[in-house]
């Protein structure tokens, strides 16, 4: 019955599709640039054989299409950047044409399990493990890249870094690009006038949970009313205000073995409690991470939890490393009261989402192993994104630019505390969610104690259904 | 014998000839009815029975009714029903009011004066849902929003209030700016309707010595009863239906303070992956509108 | 006293100044949206508002512009995706290529006025043949009809991006435009206008040998146009508004609607609320053009939809 009117609806449409000359059909090559309707003519050249990664040869020589989504990871979301590295992908394989979409973390997610259950997932799509290994790739819906893996330039990936992007059966749903160490950052102009650089150690970065609170608290005296955002409106930039709370006490997020939450621990309650009563901290449950930099940009805050290399060097608004009104920030590791901080680490690669075609499956690795493997494309698709290379073997990547300094100092100071890459916890996408919840009711009066306890509930519960 | 039953022979071959052109007419109208809304709805009250989630390898498991006792043991979707409601108590009779009072001062006003205010009542009507979000957003924003300047600079406020960030005020803020997008139309009905009561009647009553208030109640309200009603109906329709406003401007938060049962349908199968609870929720969303709307027909009807 | 000039009472005064007030609070929003897209940075995000900008600047809309490019228009064969070799549709027309945004405006209308077109021809048929005919079924269409009218269409969210996927209608403009025409609101009002349709002319017509498809286009159309045209703007504004069936429909930078652009927009700028607002115009100020050049149109419109419905 519903195969009939289905049958019946399509033809009605097709009728009324001649009548009036509609555009249905999937996408087309313009989504950004008119010049993409070119590459995606049939050019069948005999050059783009030659690929050790895509081993399928009956998608070699034949024209495909497919489709990017790529989330705002450095100017992998600008689409000039990405422009360029899909006309040098083009140039040596003119069979394959690329449309990209771009993505932002309030609705991407939204977007893309919409457009799965509509039945057009893209092929690739640009993140990290947390969504392309623990949920994607949970569900079912990536394509295994233990192949790209065997490539030479595979091996030099990091060890830690391959294994988060391995799932728990065993097959790898996101092949690396860049990583990056997350970390926090202040405006140094308002905390000298606060008389609050005290506190700090300007050469490595680093405070102490005692003096984090001391200098807070001497940016609020000295009349700044939002010293800092504990953002939480949703999912966007979460991992700064996890790091936050995981590192003042030494608190953990989930297990070593990443199997069950952990956020419960007293170290994890006191730190809660402390940011809650702590003058100029607000629970902002109008803002996500996102806001918070604009915010911290435009000087409204005078430190931004949601800080990484990327946001240092960007020059958008204003000459890099400094808000728009000219002040100096200063990138700082989280404040921890053992001296160790452990930053919460990004890692962003690519999935593609299994869409049955063999072809095209065939075509998406092509594609990322080009960008990610090639000797010199591999540089300018690190470059783009502004973060750092997940093979030692690359290095020199930003030599000669203006922002190579800053770059040298995040490797320095920062990348050597990334700690436990745990996003990887099967029901990821759900405990997520559960923790932005969890801060806004504490941010709204609820006790700590008892809602971290509703947030290891949920988001345990979540663990053993997803397993 | 034989004469009747050749009539009754006569008119069901009418009736059959008749339902046949009926239908034909019916047709095209017929498939976008029922491929884009019965369809569904079927399919929505089957997958309502079943646990289902997004996933390659993911079978939808029957379940009976597990999901619907689901529901009223979530508090969130209590929580999100309890707004629902009060975003419908709270907007409707005030938007009545309101375009009743607003109809009521202009529409005896000259022509151009009146079809100025018509049009600036309307227009957050035209300007649309999300232009509207994103503006009010702005103004509620807490740092530099209009509403915290002008509050404490005419002393109403001490310090900035994080309104769209506050469970307090939250679920306030998403009702007035329903609000605002809400009056346009009625207060356009009412202005006919008004303008429509009978002048003789109105003057037949003032040489009676009617006042104001007897002229309002025993003349004019029954003769607007049927463009209240309406309006009613339509106001209840576009509060339950109020989903942009939560999207662009809370998602729901603080705490789930402004989460609807349209949110939160939404919330379930695109966050939380629930497709056969969001499904639940709908079939029981359906349920009651359905029922208000049969109600609220059946007393336009006697009226 | 002299009764012929009449007495301003202070009840009246009070309520037009208020009123005042009122009509200044709400075309507001609206104020803010149109001077905030031409504001500076620097005066978006000061703590005292620019009441009046001081310094008018294009800037936010030269980002906007500059942001993504699509082609004006696309026309393609209908499914020809499942034919091509590469899985791209065959495209026989495309427009230059200009700002996403302005595509996004062109998309709008699309489904706008398709919608509209589509709506009023089903709408009138079934309204007559509902009104005027006895036919097996008729009571329990009708309530069909009557209870799935207010139904919120995100009661049918999954089912419908399953079937519209199923039809490979997922992003396109048709998975907007064909629940919007499915959805009986029209076929209720044209079936209260049909009603006033008095009975002797369809009997005089049908004696006089004309077709019902004859009977309905002569007689009944034209008797029924003020419906028509009070239906076209009801459809006009949902579609135009219905943000959630966008939502979940549309995907491709292609394919969005304006209302959707914005809230993209908002999403990946955050705050960055003059080139919101320039967004916000541009989804703003046309469908006003429109609204108040058909003014007269629009009330009456709704007024009569009211009256019928």
């Amino acid at each position: 019955m519903k195969k009939l009117l289905a049958l019946g609806l399509s033809v009605t449409m097709a009728v009324s599709l001649a009548a009036c000359g509609g555009d249905a059909g999937k996408e087309t090559g313009g989504a950004d640039s008119g010049a993409n309707n070119n590459a995606s003519e049939p050019q069948n050249t005999e050059a783009a054989a030659g690929n050790e990664a895509a081993d399928n040869s009956a998608a070699a020589g034949e024209s495909t299409a497919i489709t990017l989504w790529t989330y705002p990871i450095g100017n992998w979301g600008d689409s000039a950047t990405v422009d360029s590295i899909i006309a040098s992908f083009n140039e040596a394989h003119p069979e394959i044409s690329v449309t990209v979409e771009y993505l932002d973390y309030t609705n991407g997610d939204d977007q893309v399990n919409t457009a799965i259950e509509g039945g057009q997932a893209p092929d690739i799509v640009m993140e990290g493990p947390e969504r392309l290994v623990a949920n994607w790739g949970a569900k079912g819906l990536m394509v295994d890249l233990s192949d790209l893996f065997d490539t030479t330039a595979g091996g030099e990936i990091y060890e830690n870094v391959a294994a988060a992007c391995k799932s728990t059966d065993g097959a790898y749903y996101e092949y690396p690009l860049c990583m990056v160490a997350h970390c926090m950052a202040i405006n140094k102009n308002v905390f000298e006038a606060a008389d609050a650089m005290q506190y700090i150690d300007e050469e490595t970065h680093t405070w102490t949970t005692e003096n984090f609170f001391k200098a807070v608290q001497a940016v609020y005296d000295s009349g700044v009313e939002n010293v800092g955002a504990v953002y939480c409106s949703g999912q966007g930039g979460d991992q700064g205000t996890r790091a936050l709370i995981n590192n003042l006490y030494g608190g953990t997020f989930t297990n070593p073995e990443h199997t069950a939450y952990t956020a419960d621990s007293p170290e994890n309650i006191k730190a809660l409690e402390e940011l809650y009563a702590q003058d100029g901290i607000n629970f902002d449950a109008s803002i996500a991470g996102g806001d918070e930099i604009t915010l911290f940009r435009n000087g409204t805050l005078a430190m931004a939890f949601c800080w990484n290399a990327a946001q240092q060097v960007n020059a958008d608004n204003s000459a890099a490393g400094t808000t728009n009104n000219g002040d100096t920030i200063l990138p700082m590791l989280f404040p921890s009261d053992d001296g160790k901080a452990e930053l919460c680490g990004g890692i962003w690669g690519f999935g593609i989402f299994n869409n049955g075609d063999d072809a095209k499956i065939a075509a998406a690795k092509t594609f990322i192993d080009f960008v990610c493997n090639d000797e010199t494309q591999a540089k300018e698709s690190v470059k783009a994104s502004t973060y750092f290379s997940v093979r030692p073997t690359m290095t020199g990547i930003y030599d000669g630019m203006e922002i190579a300094d800053t770059m040298d100092e995040f490797a320095t100071y920062f990348l050597p505390s990334m700690g436990d890459y745990y996003q990887v916890v099967p029901g990821w996408a759900t405990a997520r969610t559960e923790w932005w919840n969890m801060l806004q009711r504490i941010g709204t009066g609820g006790a700590p104690a008892d809602e971290v306890q509703v947030f290891v509930t949920n988001a345990n519960q979540a663990v053993s259904e997803a397993q | 014998m034989a004469k009747s039953a050749n009539v009754t022979d006569r008119s069901r071959a009418l009736v059959i000839r008749e339902t046949r052109s009926a239908y034909l007419f019916l047709l095209p109208s017929l498939i976008f009815f029922v491929g884009f809304v019965i369809i569904p709805m079927v399919l929505c009250v089957y997958t309502s029975f079943f646990d289902s989630t997004m996933g390659k390898d993911a079978k939808d498991v029957f379940i009976g009714f597990s999901n619907y006792a689901e529901l009223w043991r979530d508090p969130i979707f209590i929580r999100s029903l309890k707004n629902t409601i009060i975003i419908v108590v709270v907007s409707v009779p005030t938007v009545c009011v309101f375009s009743l009072w607003v109809a009521s001062v202009v529409y005896n006003l000259k022509g151009p004066v009146l079809s100025t205010f018509r049009c600036i009542f309307y227009l957050p009507v035209v300007t649309g849902s999300v232009a509207v979000a994103v503006v009010w957003k702005w103004m509620f924003n807490n740092y530099y929003g209009i509403f915290n300047y002008v509050g404490k600079s005419i002393g109403i406020l001490d310090k900035n209030i994080n309104w769209l960030g506050d469970e307090r005020f939250a679920l306030g803020c998403i009702i007035l700016i329903l609000f605002t997008t809400s009056v346009g139309q009625p207060i356009v009905l009412y202005i006919s309707a008004l303008g429509n009561v009978d002048t003789t009647l109105v003057e037949a009553a003032e040489v009676d010595g009617a006042n104001k208030m007897q002229l309002f109640w025993k003349i004019k309200w029954p003769l607007i009863m049927p463009t209240t009603l309406y309006i009613l109906v339509i106001t209840t329709i576009n509060s339950f239906q109020c989903f942009a406003l939560i999207q662009l401007l809370t998602s729901g938060g603080p705490n789930h303070s402004t989460d609807t049962v349209m949110y939160y349908i939404y919330y379930s199968a695109f966050k939380l992956y629930r497709y056969g609870y969001a499904n639940s929720m709908g079939v029981i969303l359906a349920i009651f509108i359905a029922v208000l709307s049969a109600v609220q027909f059946k007393l336009a009807k006697e009226k | 006293m002299d009764s012929g000039i009449k007495r301003i009472s202070p009840y009246k005064v009070f309520s037009m100044i208020l009123l005042v007030i009122l009509a200044l609070l709400f075309a507001f929003p609206l104020y803010w949206i149109v001077t905030g897209a031409f504001k500076t940075r620097a005066a978006i995000n000061a703590t005292t508002p620019d009441w009046f900008p001081q310094e008018w600047v294009l800037d936010n809309f030269k980002t906007l512009f500059s942001r993504q490019m699509a082609p004006l228009w696309e026309l393609g064969v209908p499914f020809s995706s499942h034919f091509t070799k590469d899985g791209n549709p065959i495209i026989f027309t495309a427009g230059p290529v200009v700002p996403a945004a302005i595509r996004w405006l062109v998309n709008t209308v699309f489904m706008t006025v398709m919608a509209m077109i589509l709506t009023c021809i089903t709408a009138s048929m079934a309204g007559y043949v509902l009104a005027k005919k006895r036919f097996r079924g008729k009571t329990l269409l009708f309530s069909l009809i009557v209870c799935a009218m207010a139904l919120p269409k995100q009661v049918i969210l999954i089912p419908l991006i399953r079937e519209m996927s199923a039809l490979s209608l997922y992003n396109t403009l048709w998975a907007i435009i064909f629940p919007t025409v499915g959805w009986p609101f029209g076929v209720f009002l044209m079936k209260q206008f049909s009603e006033g349709i008095p009975g002797e002319m369809l009997e005089a017509a049908r004696i006089d040998g004309a077709s019902e498809l004859k009977t309905f286009t002569k007689i009944v159309v034209p008797m029924v146009k003020p419906g028509i045209g009070a239906l076209a703007i009801f459809t006009f504004i949902n579609c135009w508004n219905d943000y959630f069936l966008q939502l979940i429909m549309l995907s491709s930078t292609n394919k969005l609607s304006i209302a959707l652009g914005i809230a993209k927009l908002q999403a990946e700028n955050s705050i960055d609320y003059g080139l919101i607002m320039a967004g916000g115009t541009l989804a703003a100020v046309p469908i006003i053009v429109v609204f108040l050049v058909f003014q007269k149109y629009f009330t009456q419109g709704i007024t009569m939809g009211a009256v019928k419905g």
